[in-house]
């Protein structure tokens, strides 16, 4: 029996067992992980047979009571979340505090996509928010406790703000629970709707690095340890726009649509152009993960009007947690010094500007897809210029790159070319899947 | 209407606010942060409170109480507040030793 619940309790209680379990640590806090991933992928399974599933936790019932909710697109970010943390934790070389605040970041961010209550959800961000902070600045040098800092700051105030949208909601509602609130949101004060709606979004737009909140991402990115690095932008940062898709959701009128489409764009655009500008190679990848945030904002903002909006979001999601935190695992080292890390190089860089067949390609694809049927051609235009310069700076870091470099540390590269390799698995996947459609229409 | 409170409320964030974005060092830029926590947590139990209202503890002969969800939700924010003070002076020693100084020297790095 899966419950989504497990997903949440198994490694919070094992990171408050990791004390007990100094000597074993590392192999404990695997051994959970991979327990989580195999978990959810029984939890996608059983969704995508049986529907949505709604638990309520300790007996009380829904309005009142904590409630997870689990549907397609949640329990497989759950997967993508739990399975890159456990490939990405091979890497890990430190003691058993780290293993703990490991723990801790992955609960928080599956806790963000699984449940179904506001207010959960920013305990759960809180969770994820502080873990990464300690994770930052782990690495205890100044740059790294200089990011820390950073991130710190930006993320608390953040999270107040998230705090006054939710007191907000509350006071208008007397409601915590998220399908509650959707279903009332309509008999509540415009104004003090679009109040709430943009505390909430400022908030947790802080996390997601969206464009004028991300002024931590690139210290952040550039002090923290490559593994680090690697985990903030498959975790914390696509629970967090998951949650401001399920926001927008909530909130379902056309303007915060459009409110949510504009900041992804500027996102995308800012993004990308700092990125072409930047001569460090980690800001350099932390600016174009920026960029890719940008996008995913832009498809979640599509989502009432298309339904390529959803397919689109998540392939952008898979290839950019894949491609990027493995590009962010190898950067550790100067220039591509062996085989694999020349194969991480070239799969990542190819997924994240779009090359087919990778994962890259499809969420461009139906997201360009998606803009062509609502006849936005401005978008499509932002969308392609940007894409461009992405294609441009890419290459300029290939170039610098596959030549002649120190000799790779397998232990980094070999779990990125696994973590690499879902992006090509899930780039061919819709091909084989629509030639066999093709094949049983025919 | 309860003016006076939500009045409190706004100051303490807006000072908060105003300390994140102004001040260099970074010890007051904590203390603002903890400011702001508070009037958020200001602004929750007001929320909840009924005027004349008693605590929302059941023992029979009560009439009107205020309500318990946003003081749990106060308590949890609280803790919350406390871990990330806590991670902030930590951090902020290490800072000092790396340092010399409590200031922040770099600000927005492109």
């Amino acid at each position: 029996m899966v419950t989504p619940v497990l997903m949440i309790v198994i490694p919070l209680l094992a990171a408050f067992l990791m004390p007990l379990i100094k000597k074993a640590h590392r192999y404990f806090t695997f051994s959970i992980l991979l327990l989580n991933a195999i978990l959810s992928v029984l939890l996608f399974a059983k969704v995508y047979n049986d529907g949505a599933i709604y638990e309520t936790i300790a007996g009380f019932s829904p309005p009142v009571g904590i409630y997870l909710a689990v549907d397609n697109l949640s329990a497989l970010l759950a997967l993508i979340i739990n399975l890159f943390a456990t490939i990405n934790f091979v890497t890990s070389k430190k003691d058993f505090k780290f293993s703990m605040l490991y723990l801790l970041a992955v609960t928080g961010a599956t806790g963000i996509v699984l449940t179904g209550d506001i207010f959960n959800m920013f305990v759960f961000f809180e969770i994820t928010a502080v873990a990464s902070y300690a994770l930052v600045a782990s690495k205890k040098d100044e740059k790294a406790v200089e990011g820390s800092i950073k991130y710190m700051i930006l993320g608390s105030v953040g999270s107040s703000f998230m705090l006054i949208g939710i007191a907000i909601i509350y006071s208008q509602l007397k409601s915590l629970n998220l399908y509650d609130i959707a279903a009332r949101i309509s008999s509540m004060d415009p104004k003090m709707m679009w109040l709430s709606f943009s505390f909430l979004l400022t908030g947790i737009g802080v996390e997601a690095e969206l464009f004028p909140l991300n002024g931590w991402v690139p210290d952040a990115y550039e002090g923290a340890s490559s593994n680090i690095a690697s985990f903030l932008s498959f975790g914390p940062s696509k629970a967090s726009i998951y949650a401001i898709a399920r926001l927008l959701i909530i909130f379902s009128m056309s303007r915060t649509y459009e409110l949510a489409l504009y900041v992804g764009i500027a996102t995308l655009l800012i993004g990308e152009v700092a990125a072409f500008m930047q001569k460090n190679e980690k800001r350099m990848l932390a600016y174009s993960s920026i960029g890719q945030m940008g996008l995913i904002l832009i498809a979640f903002s599509l989502i009432k009007d298309t339904s390529y909006a959803i397919p689109a979001a998540f392939f952008i999601i898979v290839s950019h947690a894949s491609a990027k935190s493995s590009l962010f695992l190898i950067s550790g080292k100067k220039g591509f010094g062996g085989i694999t890390s020349k194969y991480v190089g070239l799969a990542g860089v190819l997924s994240l500007i779009g090359m087919p067949p990778m994962a890259g390609f499809w969420g461009k694809w139906y997201l360009l897809m998606g803009i062509a049927d609502e006849k936005m051609w401005a978008v499509a235009a932002v969308i392609i210029f940007s894409a461009v310069i992405e294609a441009i700076y890419f290459a300029r870091y290939l170039h610098k790159n596959l030549g002649e470099g120190e000799s790779e540390d397998l232990g980094y590269s070999i779990p990125a070319a696994v973590m690499v390799s879902v992006s090509i698995i899930m780039g061919i996947l819709p091909l084989v899947y629509n030639m066999a459609g093709g094949v049983l229409n025919a | 209407m309860m003016w006076p409170e939500y009045i409190t409320v706004a100051a303490l964030i807006s000072i908060g606010l105003y300390g994140v974005m102004a001040k260099k060092n970074l010890m007051k830029i904590f203390i603002a942060l903890s400011l702001m926590e508070t009037g958020v947590n200001l602004l929750l139990i007001t929320i909840g409170y009924i005027p004349g209202g008693t605590a929302p503890i059941e023992n029979g002969n009560f009439a009107k109480y205020v309500d318990p969800l946003p003081q749990a939700l106060v308590l949890t924010a609280i803790v919350i507040g406390l871990s990330v003070t806590a991670l902030a002076l930590t951090l902020l020693i290490w800072y000092h030793s790396k340092t010399g100084t409590l200031e922040y020297r770099r600000g927005m790095r492109w």
